[in-house]
C-alpha cells in the first residue's frame, strides 16, 4: 500500500493518503491502522506510480486526449518531493549532470501533447553532427543531416538529429503542463510500499512508471531478464572553450569513442558547456569520483585522444594511487599524460594533445574538429556515477494475481546509455500506451483489461527488444580487443562511413522510425549492420543495390571470414 | 413467459418442453429466407446451446481462456458500431447544415441500447461506456450472474447498464406499449438460435423506427467450417468442441435478402445508408481481429458484421 513516506509531511495529508489507499483504490489494502473514511475521497480510473519522466509524460499524454479527460480520472503517485522540480530556476551557466538526447520523434510527441512549449528552449542544444570512433583502430563513422536526405527533400529542414536536454528541464515542463490539467491528481511524497488486489475482476489499472526497482513490477510478479554490466557510468558537467573560434556559438557535435573499458560520450549543452557520460569499470569510476575534479577533466580529455594502451596505463596508476591512499594530483596526471603523448609522438600542435592546455584557449590545431573541445573545468558537485544494467521485463502487462497492471519506461527496461535511448524508449512506450488507452475509451472498453492493453505490449515489446539487443551487442563487441574483431568492426565502420546512401538508409531508418532512435541509436543501427554479420548487411545493402552493394558485401564477407 | 432459465446446470423440464415446440430450422433447405412463416410467436432459444454456454459461463472473463478470441473481437466490432453511428450522425448534421459533430467518447449518449444474447457482457459494458442506457439480456441465468458481477466492478456502469435473464421474444410479450431501442445488437448469437427468421423478426421489432440493428455471425462456407470448427474447435482447441454447428451458419446474402423481402427494411441492393456487411478476420500473428476495407474480396466468407437501419416508417410498403 501506499503508506510510508520518505519525507515528513503534515498529518492531514497523511490521513488523506491513507484514505485513498483503502477507500479510493479498491484494490489496495493496508497493514496500517485506518483513519476513518473521508467522504471527500474519490475513485480513480488509472493510477500511475512514479513521477519520473515516463510517469509525468504518461499523465500529460493521457490528459491530452479529450475522451480520456472526460471519462477517466487519473492519479499519479511519486515518492520524492516534486516541489524542487516545480521550483527549478537554474542559473544560466550551470547545468544538471542528468541530461538526455531527446530524439526528433520524442520531441514531436512532446510537442503534440503540449509539453515541449514549456521546455526552456535556450537550455537545450541541437545535435547536428555525431562522430563515433573505435578506441583501438580509430575507424570512424560520422552522421550528419545530409546523410539523412533531409536537406534534399526540404531545404528549410533543420539539421537537427536530437536535442540535448536536462532531465529536470523536461520534468519541469511536464509538471507545468500538468498544472494546466486539473484532471490529473498528482500526489508526491507518497511512497507505494505494496499493492494488494481486492477484486480480480475489476480494480483500477495501475501503471508502473516507477523505475528499475519498480514496486508495480514486483507486485505483478513479472520476471525480467538481464544482467548488470561490469560497468558504471560517470556523468559530469564540463566547461570548455567554444569548439571553433569562427563559430563561437556553435557546439552541436556529439562525440563518442568506444574504448575497451566502455564508451565515453561528449554531449553539447551550450557553446561552452557539455556533458560527459563515461562508461567504465566500477573500480575506475569509484576512483575518478573520489579524485580531484581537475584530474577527472584531464582523464576525460585523454580518454578521447590517447591510444588505448596509454589509457590502460593511466587507469592503473590512478587505481594504485587510490589503493595506496595517496590519490594523484592534477599536476602528476598532467605529467603522465604529457609523457605518454611524447612516447606516441603526439606534439603540442597535434589535436591529440591535451597535456598542453594552450590548445584549450588559443587557436585549435588542425584536425581538432575531429575531437571534442578540451575540457578546462568541471562544474562543482556534478561528478556522479550510475551502475549500468540491461533488463527487460518478460511482459509489460501483468497477469493472474498481477492483472490490471502495465509497465512503462525504466520499470519495463533499462539499457546501456551508449545509445542514448533509455528515456526515448520510455517516451515511446508512453505515447503508445496513451494511444491504446484512448482507443479503448472510444471503443467503450475496460482500460485495465489484458485485451485492451495487448496492442501496447505488441507495439512496444519487440521494438524495445531490438534496441536492447543491438546496444548490448555493441557494448560487447567494443569490449573485444583481439585483432580480428577490431579489424572486422573497423572495416565495417569505414565501409558504412564511405557509403553515404547505405548510411543514409541506416540513419534515417533509425531516426525516422517512431521508436525514434537517436544519434547514437543511428550509429548503433549502422554498426549493427556491420556486426550483425553479412546477413543483416545483405538486407540493408540490397536496398543500395548494384556495384556498391556487391562491393560492400565482398568487404564484409572478407571481414566475417577473417574471424 | 418469464425468464427462461432458472439454473445454469440443469434445464428444468418445463422449459425443455417449451423448447421442443420450436419449429424445425426454417432456413435448413434453401437458406433462402422468405416471408412464409410470419406469425409464430416461438422462442428461438435452443436449450442445449444455453446449457453449453452456462457450463462455460465462469470463463467469460478469463481473457486468456475459452473466450480469448471473443474478447479480442470486441474492440473492432465496437469500432464498427461507433463508425457506423458516427457516419450516420455526420450525415444528419450535414443535412441540418452543421459542419461538425462531437466525435468524442459518448457516441451513444442519450440513446437506449439493447444487447441480445449478452453472454458475459463483453459488448454490453462497451455499449454502456459509450453512453447508452443499456439493457442486456441472455437466456442463461448463469451468464447474467457472471455479467452482473463483472460490471459491478466498474462504478461507471452502475447507473447505465442493466441485465435481465429473459429471451428477446419475451421482451416483446411484456409491457405495452412495447419498448423499442435506438440500437439493438446481437453479436455472435444468430448462429446459435434455432429459429433464425423468428429471431430476426423479434430483433427487428425491438428496433425503433430509424434505429440501428447490429449483428455479427458466421457465414456457411467451407472456409468458415475449416476455421471455426475444424481449426478452432477440433485442432487448436481455442474453443470448446460443440460450440458451433455448421448447419446453423447463415450467409451474408441470406441476411440481406431476409431484411429486404421479409422485414422490408429496404428494397433492391441496399445502399450504405440502409444496410452493410463487413468481413472481420483474425490475424493470429498479431493476436488481433481486423475489419478489412470495404470491397476487399473474400473477407465475408467467414466471420462478418452486419448493420441495417430500420426505416422511419417501420417497413417499406
Ligand atoms: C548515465 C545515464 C545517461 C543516460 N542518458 C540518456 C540519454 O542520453 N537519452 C535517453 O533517452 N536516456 C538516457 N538515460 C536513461 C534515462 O535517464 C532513463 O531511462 C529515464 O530517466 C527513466 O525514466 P523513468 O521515468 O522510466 O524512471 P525513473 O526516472 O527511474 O523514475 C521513476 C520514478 O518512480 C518513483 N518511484 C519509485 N518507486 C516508487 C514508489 N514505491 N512509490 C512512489 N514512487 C516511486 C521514483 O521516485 C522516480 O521518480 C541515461 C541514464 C543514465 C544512467
Amino acid at each position: 500500500m501506499l503508506a510510508a513516506r520518505r519525507v515528513p509531511i503534515n498529518p492531514s495529508r497523511l490521513a488523506r493518503a491513507l484514505v485513498l489507499r483503502t477507500e479510493v483504490w479498491r484494490r489496495f489494502a493496508t497493514g496500517v491502522d485506518q483513519p476513518t473514511a473521508d467522504s471527500s475521497t474519490r475513485d480513480y480510473d488509472i493510477v500511475i506510480v512514479g513521477g519520473g519522466p515516463a510517469g509525468l509524460a504518461l499523465a500529460s499524454a493521457l490528459a491530452s486526449y479529450r475522451p480520456i479527460r472526460e471519462s477517466l480520472s487519473i492519479a499519479l503517485i511519486e515518492a520524492g518531493d516534486l516541489s524542487n522540480v516545480r521550483k527549478w530556476a537554474p542559473e544560466a551557466d550551470k547545468y544538471s549532470n542528468r541530461v538526455s538526447s531527446i530524439t526528433n520523434a520524442s520531441r514531436e510527441f512532446l510537442s503534440d501533447i503540449g509539453v515541449w512549449s514549456h521546455v526552456r528552449d535556450e537550455r537545450t542544444t541541437p545535435v547536428e553532427d555525431m562522430k563515433v570512433w573505435d578506441g583501438l583502430s580509430d575507424a570512424r563513422i560520422e552522421f550528419s543531416p545530409s546523410d539523412l536526405g533531409l536537406l534534399m527533400h526540404n531545404p528549410n529542414a533543420s539539421y537537427e538529429m536530437a536535442r540535448m536536454t536536462e532531465n529536470i528541464n523536461l520534468q519541469h515542463a511536464l509538471l507545468k503542463r500538468l498544472d494546466e490539467r486539473p484532471e490529473v491528481h498528482i500526489m508526491d511524497k507518497v511512497k507505494v510500499d505494496s499493492i494488494e488486489q481486492e477484486n480480480a475482476a475489476g480494480g483500477w489499472p495501475v501503471v508502473g512508471a516507477d523505475g528499475f526497482n519498480s514496486p508495480v513490477k514486483s507486485f505483478a510478479k513479472t520476471p525480467s531478464y538481464g544482467w548488470a554490466y561490469d560497468t558504471h557510468a560517470i556523468v559530469a558537467t564540463l566547461f570548455h572553450s567554444a569548439p571553433s573560434p569562427l563559430l563561437p556559438h556553435r557546439n552541436t557535435t556529439a562525440s563518442q569513442r568506444f574504448l575497451p573499458t566502455g564508451p565515453i560520450a561528449f554531449l553539447p549543452l551550450s557553446p561552452t558547456i557539455s556533458s560527459v557520460v563515461w562508461s567504465t569499470r566500477p573500480s575506475l569510476a569509484a576512483a575518478l569520483k573520489a579524485a580531484h575534479p581537475d584530474v577527472v577533466a584531464q582523464m576525460i580529455n585523454a580518454a578521447f585522444r590517447l591510444p588505448d594502451v596509454s589509457m590502460r596505463y593511466l587507469h592503473s596508476i590512478i587505481l594504485e594511487a587510490q589503493a595506496a591512499g595517496t590519490p594523484l594530483t592534477a599536476e602528476r596526471v598532467n605529467e603522465e599524460i604529457a609523457w605518454r603523448e611524447r612516447s606516441h609522438a603526439i606534439d603540442s600542435q597535434s589535436p591529440l594533445s591535451s597535456s598542453d592546455r594552450a590548445g584549450a584557449v588559443g587557436i585549435p590545431p588542425v584536425g581538432s574538429e575531429e575531437y571534442p573541445p578540451l575540457v578546462t573545468g568541471i562544474q562543482p558537485g556534478t561528478i556522479a556515477s550510475f551502475p549500468i544494467r540491461l533488463s527487460h521485463a518478460e511482459s509489460y502487462i501483468g497477469e493472474g494475481a498481477g492483472a490490471r497492471t502495465a509497465l512503462v519506461g525504466d520499470a519495463a527496461h533499462t539499457i546501456h546509455p551508449l545509445a542514448g535511448q533509455g528515456l526515448n524508449m520510455g517516451l515511446a512506450d508512453v505515447q503508445v500506451l496513451a494511444e491504446t488507452i484512448n482507443k479503448t475509451v472510444l471503443q467503450g472498453g475496460d482500460v485495465g483489461s489484458y485485451t485492451s492493453l495487448l496492442p501496447y505490449a505488441r507495439d512496444r515489446y519487440f521494438e524495445n527488444h531490438k534496441l536492447l539487443s543491438i546496444t548490448d551487442k555493441l557494448h560487447k563487441l567494443y569490449s573485444l580487443t583481439n585483432a580480428p574483431s577490431v579489424w572486422a568492426r573497423s572495416v565495417g565502420l569505414e565501409v558504412v562511413n564511405e557509403l553515404d546512401s547505405l548510411k543514409g538508409g541506416v540513419a534515417s531508418r533509425a531516426s525516422g522510425s517512431r521508436s525514434g532512435a537517436g544519434w547514437s541509436g543511428a550509429a548503433a543501427t549502422g554498426l549493427e549492420s556491420v556486426i550483425g554479420g553479412v546477413e543483416t548487411v545483405k538486407a540493408v545493402a540490397s536496398g543500395v543495390g548494384g556495384v556498391v552493394g556487391a562491393a560492400t558485401m565482398n568487404l564484409l564477407r572478407q571481414a566475417a571470414n577473417s574471424k | 413467459m418469464q425468464s427462461l432459465l432458472k439454473s445454469s446446470a440443469r434445464v428444468p423440464s418445463t422449459l425443455l418442453r417449451a423448447f421442443s415446440t420450436t419449429k424445425p430450422l426454417l432456413l435448413s433447405s434453401t437458406r433462402k429466407v422468405t416471408s412464409q412463416a410470419h406469425a409464430e410467436p416461438l422462442s428461438s432459444v435452443n436449450a442445449s446451446e444455453i446449457a453449453h454456454f452456462s457450463r462455460l459461463s465462469s470463463q467469460w472473463w478469463d481473457e486468456r481462456g475459452e473466450f480469448a478470441l471473443l474478447h479480442r473481437m470486441n474492440p473492432p466490432r465496437v469500432q464498427f458500431i461507433r463508425d457506423k453511428i458516427l457516419e450516420f450522425k455526420r450525415e444528419e448534421a450535414t443535412a441540418r447544415g452543421e459542419d461538425s459533430i462531437d466525435e468524442g467518447k459518448g457516441v451513444l449518449k442519450g440513446w437506449g441500447a439493447l444487447d441480445v444474447g449478452c453472454g458475459g457482457g463483453l459488448l454490453s459494458e462497451s455499449l454502456a461506456r459509450l453512453g447508452a442506457r443499456t439493457l442486456a439480456i441472455d437466456a442463461s441465468e448463469s451468464n447474467i450472474n457472471i455479467a452482473s458481477l463483472h460490471s459491478s466492478a466498474d462504478p461507471h456502469l452502475a447507473s447505465t447498464l442493466a441485465y435481465r435473464c429473459i429471451a428477446a421474444e419475451d421482451l416483446l410479450a411484456g409491457d405495452s406499449p412495447k419498448k423499442q431501442y435506438d440500437v439493438v445488437c446481437s453479436m455472435e448469437v444468430l448462429e446459435h438460435v434455432d429459429n433464425p427468421s423468428a429471431f430476426l423478426r423479434t430483433l427487428g421489432e425491438l428496433v425503433k423506427p430509424g434505429g440501428h440493428l447490429f449483428l455479427s455471425t458466421i457465414a456457411r462456407t467451407p472456409l468458415a467450417h475449416l476455421l471455426t470448427i475444424t481449426m478452432a474447435e477440433d485442432v487448436l482447441r481455442f474453443v470448446t468442441s460443440g460450440t458451433h454447428h455448421y448447419s446453423k451458419f447463415i450467409n451474408p446474402e441470406e441476411l440481406i435478402d431476409f431484411f429486404r423481402s421479409d422485414l422490408r427494411w429496404f428494397s433492391g441492393e441496399p445502399t450504405r445508408k440502409e444496410a452493410e456487411v463487413r468481413g472481420i478476420i483474425y490475424l493470429p500473428w498479431r493476436s488481433e481481429w481486423v475489419v478489412p476495407p470495404r470491397g476487399t474480396p473474400g473477407v465475408t466468407s467467414c466471420n462478418y458484421l452486419f448493420w441495417a437501419r430500420k426505416p422511419l416508417e417501420g417497413r417499406l410498403q
